[in-house]
């Protein structure tokens, strides 16, 4: 932050100029209304938990990581606590289909982007409130493959995880069904499935339909994809009927009809009709430990005040940015130096062309159509594979990353955005090695609360720039082969995935392969941080599936 | 590239095609008041986010043009953040600070004038220039040139194209979404979306 000398020149000093943090800003305005309740009487501050009880388990985070395994810890009868750093919304009533409108959703604290490919955060992979960054997410769910857990062992590089697939197999079954995912049976990459999807895949947009017709003449296999949003409505427990997805393509900005399976509309209200509490507005600040090195308490601030927790098991699911940085801040769990390590993000270039056809990119689910032709291409000069899909994108999105690559100004900016109807785009999901060059670490700004802001540092090696340059020129075979005119492509990357990584050694890793930390007993890990390799597709449905398989690990170890 | 008529989201949003929260939302754009009093900026220093901005999304076919140059002013006062910045960058505030005085520099470099007093092909040029990443002037060697243009840049795009009356422009009428989208495929328009005219 400028100091009052730097502001003078060209800028008026403002009112209250240490405030950048609009978390803090959002507190600091809920503690003056605390301050004077009657002049908000919808909002009395909730009674203060009782200081001398000790919670089984308390959870830190709501989303894909933190959600499934509270809900499964609630019924097995544990007295859990979830702590969430935002507050609870009701889509139906408070979502708008707007994008600027929705940035309520995202994680928008500042984080430092260095490297060679500084990674974008806050919309593009981050959230916060009841619900997490599900509350944005794509609801794109294919299962990893076998060989995605098995890298080092196919290829000699990158890392094995701890397990196979089997491990995570029954999970996906259990998940698929528990939250109506719509896809194809047989699924064409994996057609030996016990299970099928338990819904018919949804429909497909003119993005998918133009990317189906180009790869069906190039001989790329095609499938409507497995999304986690209802092609027809679908009963849930603890929630009640969920209605089938009305084709509104704003996923990524916030599901108002409650058609994606989001955290707030699955697990959350689950685990909260089996007793589980989820306190809003909970910024964790500090863990607390006894002599032994166990987790005794966790320190929070909620409402301008500063609670704590005890508890005999903490579960920290704040993401593959948040979790490390709990974790360097209170100086647990380093003892394998892993911590913040290894910090991936997926291969997920892009590329858009212009169509004669009317496409009105704003309509039906994003992630249409899928290929996993290519998880293994015969022609490929690089380690793992990636997946194609075809992408439907709102207005404000797209011509926003759109200027960060053209860099059009002026009229022919204005005139390239007329043809926003006209415009589709493909994109790749691609597996990323982990690499020492890649980090998270705390650097010396700090934000508003007086907390050392992240530095994520991120270049992408020398496998993933061939991973990109096979990609994009599949993709541009793709949409030549579909007509389309203008056609540019966008390098980026997606997902925050490492910096927490599961293994079966301490020296090696930071937890070990049922999510325990090696250092810490009675800490459990559970986000994308844990993961030990990237996989070739999104990452969401895996992160459940772990969480689940956390909290039964958990369970048995507790009745030996 | 097409050209759609105007109108289409004004009258939208009086329909119950459109939410409560979707309305609120783009209602408060469209009747947000002509003058608008910068808060973080001086007001020379404002006049020249305000001429940069009109180069950049040039609007001589409206009356009223949408007003970019607010939305960075009421931000920088708050302090919002939007997750991320690039650590090559100073704060954003000391990035515009440093950037638009940047732009005044590359100005009297070429033109021996401040920005504000140039011609619009004159303000054109020096844009080429930012967007190359080769204007003259003593603040970059504190600033890289090509990230300040591009969160510049992504900063008015966003604020244009969430105003109703660009997304008229480009035929988007995707906030009128109360009863979904039956027909989505290829070349498949419900009523309520505008068809182009070349």
């Amino acid at each position: 932050m400028p100091d009052e000398e730097t502001l003078e020149e060209g800028t008026l000093t403002p009112t209250q100029p240490e405030i950048q943090d609009p978390l803090l800003r959002e507190i600091l305005e809920e503690n003056d209304l605390q301050a004077d309740p009657s002049r908000n009487p919808l909002e009395q501050p909730a009674p203060l938990p009782d200081p001398d009880e000790v919670v089984d388990c308390l959870v830190i985070g709501t989303g894909a990581g933190g959600a499934p395994l509270l809900a499964r810890l609630a019924q097995a009868g544990r007295r859990v606590v979830a702590l969430e750093a935002g507050v609870r919304h009701d889509p139906k009533t408070e979502f708008a289909t707007d994008e600027k409108a929705q940035n309520f959703l995202f994680w928008n604290d500042e984080r430092l982007s260095a490297g060679k490919n500084p990674v974008a955060f806050g919309k593009n992979n981050s959230g916060i409130g009841y619900g997490g960054s599900t509350l944005h997410y794509t609801a794109y769910t294919p299962r990893a493959h076998r060989g995605d857990l098995t890298l080092h062992t196919e290829f000699g590089e990158g890392v094995d995880w701890p397990f196979g697939i089997e491990e995570l197999e029954p999970y996906y079954e259990e998940l698929e069904h528990f939250m109506g995912i719509s896809g194809p049976t047989p699924y064409p990459w994996d057609p030996g499935r016990r299970k099928g999807y338990p819904l018919a895949p949804l429909p497909l947009n003119g993005a998918a339909q133009l990317m189906e017709r180009a790869c069906a003449k190039l001989g790329i296999k095609t499938s409507p994809a497995a999304n986690a949003a209802l092609s027809a409505r679908y009963y849930q427990e603890g929630v009640g009927w969920r209605e089938a997805c009305t084709n509104r393509g704003f996923c990524q900005a916030g599901c108002s009809t409650g058609a994606k399976a989001s955290m707030d509309v699955t697990f959350l209200p689950l685990a909260e009709q089996y007793g589980a509490e989820i306190r809003l507005g909970a910024y964790v600040t500090e863990i607390e430990r006894d002599a032994r090195g166990h987790v005794t308490a966790v320190v929070y601030e909620q409402g301008g005040r500063t609670v704590r927790q005890r508890c005999r098991n903490l579960f920290l699911c704040a993401g593959a940015i948040e979790t490390p940085r709990l974790l360097l801040l209170n100086e647990l769990a380093l003892n394998s130096g892993q911590v913040g390590k290894h910090f991936m993000a997926h291969v997920g270039m892009q590329v858009w062309g212009t169509f004669p056809e009317d496409i009105r990119p704003y309509k039906g689910i994003p992630g249409g159509l899928i290929s996993e032709d290519t998880h293994r291409p015969k022609d490929a000069d690089f380690v793992g594979g990636y997946l194609l899909q075809s992408i439907g994108v709102m207005p404000v999105t797209f011509a926003t990353q759109m200027v960060r690559q053209r860099k059009l100004w002026g009229q022919p900016l204005r005139d390239y955005m007329r043809d926003y109807n006209h415009i589709a785009g493909i994109n790749v999901l691609g597996d990323c090695l982990p690499h020492a060059d890649n980090f998270v670490e705390l650097s010396d700004e700090k934000d508003a609360r007086g907390v050392a802001k992240p530095r994520v540092h991120f270049t992408a090696q020398e496998n993933e720039q061939r991973m990109n340059r096979h990609a994009e020129r599949t993709m541009r075979q793709i949409w030549e082969a579909a007509g389309a005119k203008d056609i540019w492509a966008f390098e980026r990357y997606a997902h925050i995935i490492g910096t927490a990584r599961m293994g079966t050694s301490a020296s090696e890793a930071v937890v070990d392969p049922n999510g325990r930390a090696f250092d810490v007993p009675n800490l459990y890990i559970c986000d994308n941080s844990v993961f030990p390799s990237a996989l070739s597709v999104n990452p969401a449905l895996t992160i459940m599936a772990l969480s689940l398989r956390t909290a039964d690990k958990f369970l048995e170890n507790q009745k030996a | 590239m097409p050209h759609y008529p105007e109108g289409t989201v004004r009258a939208l949003l009086q329909t119950d095609l459109v939410t409560p929260a979707t309305r609120a939302a783009l209602e408060a754009r469209l009747t947000a008041p002509a003058a608008y009093e910068p808060q973080f900026f001086d007001a020379d220093t404002y006049r020249l986010l305000q001429a940069v901005a009109a180069r950049i999304y040039p609007q001589p076919d409206r009356e009223t043009p949408i007003a970019l140059a607010p939305a960075v002013d009421a931000r920088l006062l708050k302090g919002d953040a939007d997750g991320w910045r690039y650590d090559s960058m100073p704060p954003d505030r000391e990035a515009y600070r440093l950037g638009l005085g940047g732009i005044n520099q590359a100005a009297e470099a070429k033109f021996q004038k401040p920005f504000l007093e140039l011609d619009e092909a004159q303000q054109d040029s020096l844009i080429a220039l930012l967007a190359a990443a080769e204007a003259p002037g003593e603040n970059w060697s504190q600033l890289p040139q090509d990230r300040f243009f591009e969160e510049m840049l992504a900063e008015l795009t966003e604020s244009y194209y969430a105003h109703p009356l660009a997304q008229e422009e480009i035929g988007y009428v995707g906030m009128a979404d109360v009863p979904g989208w039956q027909r989505i495929g290829l070349n498949e328009l419900e009523p309520r979306e505008p068809e182009g005219t070349k």
